[in-house]
């Protein structure tokens, strides 16, 4: 596995254009140099994962940030599937959603997520939110195959 | 013989109908449960769905004016205002709306919940985030009925947040919490002498969204008295408002003994 170093790379999860341009603005002005990937539902989510097809030769994500309603495969079966493979399960997932539900909270945590982040509608805080997350797992915790 | 063909006929209907009840009870549990899963569908829509196509606005304005704001001036950027805050309301009426949607649905405890010791903390709160306004209090003591606390504590909390809001403008604002006996019934209300409501507009005020002031005189949605209400219901109990416009209001509200 090559990282390259200096370089974070992120997949994100999402099937709402618009969510992905915000997700790419708020990172853009954040500290860490990073390499956004999208998915836009969870076929190809798990596709990149496991560099079947087109993905062949591409590296494994630092971080996965994944949208739980997702066309075709839901985020949840993503969650599962990419936790129960030894080859993925170690990639922190951090779900992003709308979905303030306990019910889904739960489940994500079951699901073994690595945290939970409800999206705010205020684009200030959705900024502030997507540079804690920077901040915490890109740049303060200790990754595997990153030493 | 005849009389005995006679009882058993009867018998035959009583049967019958205990089975016909039945048959339209179950109908009515599964209709109840359908309807459930119906609202709970809603509920996630509105929280998870609705949300997503707000976000797309409220965040791409805001990008237009962190990015492009410098370069626009006038309306443009009064227009782009507007939209904003159109969202960030929108947000806001959602909370809400779920709120009344939970509190429908939400697990209740009976206990024995002292109201005025409530409402002088929740009164003791609004003064103090709000030291600059000399309004005269008055909590009756010792006033206490049986029903969920924290959901008591949401009703005195809008009831009274309404009065120190709605006596903003008033000279000498009153708000007092006391007990009332109407027809044998207790009512617990709070009574200001504040903006008031035009008379015949109680039903009204009762209803999610329906507000009878300006946003501008009077912030907010219209939703506290709506989940007034709801919780109430859910207490066994009821409400009733009176008021006149520029001469105060009262709420009461009773609570059901089972």
């Amino acid at each position: 596995m090559k990282k390259t170093p200096g370089r974070m790379d992120i997949l994100l999860v999402e099937d709402n254009p618009g969510d992905v341009e915000l997700v790419r603005e708020a990172l853009s002005n954040g500290g860490v140099k990073n390499v956004l990937h999208v998915a836009s539902d969870g076929v190809q989510a798990m596709r990149f994962l496991r560099k079947e097809g087109e993905y062949a030769g591409r590296i494994l994500p630092d971080l996965v940030l994944l949208d739980l309603n997702l066309p075709r495969k839901s985020g949840r079966e993503v969650l599962k599937d990419l936790k129960s493979d030894p080859a993925l399960q170690f990639i922190p997932v951090i779900v992003l959603t709308s979905s303030k539900s306990e019910e889904d909270i739960i489940q994500a945590y079951c699901l073994h997520a690595n945290c939970y982040v409800s999206k705010p509608v205020d684009f200030n805080q959705f900024v502030n939110i997507v540079h804690s997350i920077e901040d915490f797992w890109l740049s303060i915790v200790k990754l595997p195959f990153r030493h | 013989m005849y009389r005995a063909e006679i009882v058993m006929a009867d018998r035959e209907k009583v049967v019958d109908s205990a089975d016909n009840q039945e048959r339209t009870l179950n109908k009515l549990q599964a209709r109840l449960a359908e309807v459930e899963q119906e609202l709970d569908f809603l509920t996630y829509a509105i929280s998870h769905d609705l949300r997503a196509p707000l976000r797309t606005l409220f965040g791409f304005s805001t990008l237009l004016v962190r990015k492009y704001g410098d370069n626009l001036e006038g309306q443009p950027l009064d227009y782009l205002k507007r939209i904003l805050s159109g969202a960030a309301r929108m947000e806001t009426m959602i909370e809400e709306l779920l709120k009344l949607s939970r509190v429908g649905r939400a697990e209740m405890r009976r206990e024995q919940v002292d109201l005025s010791a409530l409402a002088a903390t929740v009164l003791d709160e609004m003064q103090a985030a709000d030291p600059g306004r000399p309004v005269e209090i008055e909590v009756e003591p010792g006033l206490s009925c049986m029903g969920d606390q924290s959901m008591l504590r949401t009703v005195l909390h809008n009831l009274l947040q309404n009065a120190w809001k709605f006596t903003g403008g008033t000279p000498s604002p009153h708000i007092r919490f006391f007990a009332w006996i109407n027809e044998g019934q207790r009512f617990y209300c709070v009574r200001d002498n504040g903006a008031g409501f035009a008379v015949g507009q109680a039903d009204r005020l009762f209803r999610p969204f329906q507000r009878l002031h300006l946003e501008t005189e009077f912030p907010g949605v219209g939703m506290g008295l709506a989940l007034v209400k709801k919780i109430i219901q859910r207490h066994d109990g009821t409400v009733r408002a009176e008021g006149e416009e520029g001469a105060g209001a009262t709420f009461c509200f009773a609570v059901g003994d089972t």
